[in-house]
């Protein structure tokens, strides 16, 4: 059991290390961020942070992101429980500049498995980057 | 994200060893329950329901918030009748003290029968939003829906300000909260009614209780603290945070996460006529003047308004209401927003044999039937029963009188 515990995260993050050195030449972490994490389309790559972070479990938040790909015209930012089914209770809203932008208003309301939805739209096309994080 | 996920073990290891001291101290006693055996990830899930009672601050809506002698002005009128059309009904009719500000009955009758059980008012300053449909932003807002219904008290912007300005006492004890008299403007004085109400209302934080000891214990890794809660709550608190669910939406330090949810409970209010819950309550806060987004918000910054900039309207909100918290629940029978289970004992069965058919028409998965035995509820029961508190404060407070303006 010990060694499975450590093993798991261990190797994912050799793992996640290779994969993010080899797309970081792509789309650089944004000027000035520490934290953040990147999320990989076919289209677009994504850096985003949340404020606060950690995600607080039912309090507001929003989250910074940086696109990587072709100029995007909207970006609508959204969250969904897969185990339970359902979404947030607020809508955020999202100020876009350029490949840039903001997104205010989010709460995940309980603990549990979210998924963060980034849904992308621009003349090349449109995507749903999506990231999952677990609440406790 | 999963934090420290290697750290499981060493917690395991330490949390064995300390068992061992205690039994070899002979702390574990035939009664109460060999209080460590809870794994990392149960620890964690019941630390997040404290620490109790959380830092308080000033609501920046208010600007009498906190301020002793709005507090003062505030208690005077919610036990004043003459706040109502008939003068015979004040606040404390439905909101009683000596029933943990309920009135114990199913649905509340003022002036007339109301279609809900009158919430209890503890605690209110940790809320997000106010009633069971959450059709208030703010505390403030909510103590004016009383005085504006005619079914409870009805007396409307105009009576309270002419009854304010006209009163020796009540008009010192408004010019004493807000720092000059009662203005021409009817609305302003009425709105600023609500504002003293709140501020006597957010004096109202339940004290520390049976769980509060046992949790701040097991932050400790204190056994003999841990060991002194008994063996049943022991039980039910972890149905509680684990097969029971519970904890997805009765979350955090004050057991409720502030939103919304379809607890399978009947919304006929009588036949032929719903409460259709938190969708009216979206809609009824979009109409209302008396919002944080409203002229009569104190704060130029809207600080605490994102809620209500971005609150959502969905046809899923039919048919929910706000999950309640639950600190002293044991003294605010009967339960659910129309009061319709008597007893805690009530409210467990409840959860325990659900419709499932009915609830996941929506879609939601979180409640299940959880088909508990005899032992289980009865151990749920007296978990829910260590979260109220031995010697409810508001008796003090309210023996300590209105020495408004003497
Ligand atoms: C006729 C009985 C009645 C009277 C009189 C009454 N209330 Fe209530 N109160 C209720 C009921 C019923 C609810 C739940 C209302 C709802 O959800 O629609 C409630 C809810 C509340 C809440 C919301 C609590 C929460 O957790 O959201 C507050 C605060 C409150 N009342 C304060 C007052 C004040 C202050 C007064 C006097 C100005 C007052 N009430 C007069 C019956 C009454
Ligand atoms: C999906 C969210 C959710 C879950 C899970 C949940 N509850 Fe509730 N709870 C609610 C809501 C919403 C209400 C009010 C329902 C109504 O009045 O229609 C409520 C009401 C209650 C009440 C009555 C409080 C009062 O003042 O009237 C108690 C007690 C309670 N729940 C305990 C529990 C227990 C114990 C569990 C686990 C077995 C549980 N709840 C699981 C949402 C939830």
């Amino acid at each position: 059991m010990g060694p499975w515990r450590l093993g798991g995260p261990v190797l994912a993050a050799a793992l996640a290390l290779v994969l993010t050195a080899d797309r970081a030449a792509a789309c650089p972490r944004p000027q000035g961020w520490t934290g953040g994490a990147e999320l990989a389309g076919e289209l677009w790559t994504a850096w985003w942070r949340p404020e606060p972070a950690p995600i607080p479990v039912s309090a507001h938040f929003s989250i910074r992101f940086h696109l990587c790909g072709p100029p995007v015209d909207r970006v609508r930012v959204s969250g969904w429980m897969p185990d339970h089914r359902h979404g947030m209770n607020y809508r955020p809203a999202v100020s876009l500049n350029g490949l840039s932008g903001t997104a205010e208003g989010l709460l995940f309301h309980m603990p549990g498995r979210w998924r963060l939805i980034l849904d992308v739209r621009g003349a090349a096309g449109r995507e749903k980057l999506t990231a999952e994080t677990v609440l406790e | 994200m999963t934090p420290r996920r290697s750290g499981a073990p060493v917690v395991a290891r330490l949390a064995a060893g300390l068992a061992g001291f205690a039994i070899a101290f002979g702390m574990v006693s035939g009664m109460a329950a060999p209080a460590l055996d809870f794994t990392a990830g149960e620890k964690r899930r019941i630390l997040r329901h404290g620490p109790w009672p959380p830092a308080l601050a000033p609501n920046p809506s208010n600007r009498v918030s906190g301020k002793p002698a709005a507090i003062a002005f505030g208690r005077a009128l919610f036990f004043d009748p003459r706040l109502s059309v008939s003068g015979t009904v004040s606040c404390a009719s439905c909101h009683r003290p000596d029933r943990a500000w309920t009135d114990g009955l199913p649905r509340s009758r003022g002036h007339r029968t109301v279609d809900r059980n009158a919430l209890s008012l503890f605690n209110l300053r940790f809320n997000r939003w106010f009633g069971w449909d959450g059709a208030q932003d703010t505390l403030w807002a909510q103590n004016l829906r009383p005085l504006l219904d005619p079914r409870e008290m009805g007396v409307g912007p105009g009576g309270a300000a002419q009854l304010v300005r006209s009163d020796r006492e009540l008009s010192c004890g408004y010019r004493r909260a807000f720092g000059a008299a009662p203005g021409a403007d009817d609305e302003r004085v009425f709105v600023d009614l609500g504002k003293a109400l709140a501020a006597f209302l957010e004096t109202q934080v339940t004290g520390r209780t049976l769980f509060d000891e046992f949790r701040d214990a097991l932050a400790l890794g204190d056994a003999a603290g841990m060991a002194r809660y008994p063996a049943a709550a022991r039980r039910g608190l972890a149905l509680f945070i684990g097969r029971g669910n519970c904890a997805f939406c009765h979350f955090g330090p004050a057991f409720t996460n502030g939103e919304f949810a379809d607890a399978g409970v009947p919304h006929f209010i009588e036949p032929g006529r719903v409460d259709s819950g938190r969708l009216g309550g979206i809609r009824k806060l979009r109409r209302s003047p008396y919002t944080l987004l409203g002229s009569f918000n104190d704060d130029a910054q809207r600080s605490t308004a994102a809620k209500t900039r971005h609150v959502r309207l969905r046809q899923s909100n039919f048919g929910e209401f706000r999950v309640p918290g639950l600190r002293n629940v044991a003294l605010t029978a009967p339960y659910m927003h129309a009061g319709s289970l008597g007893t805690l004992a009530d409210v467990v069965r409840h959860y325990s044999t659900l419709d499932e058919e009915r609830l996941h028409a929506g879609g939601e998965r979180i409640l299940r039937r959880l088909d508990l035995g005899a032992r289980e509820q009865a151990d749920l029961v007296a978990f829910l029963e260590t979260l109220t508190e031995k010697k409810p404060l508001h008796e003090a407070t309210m023996k300590s009188g209105n020495a408004m303006c003497r």
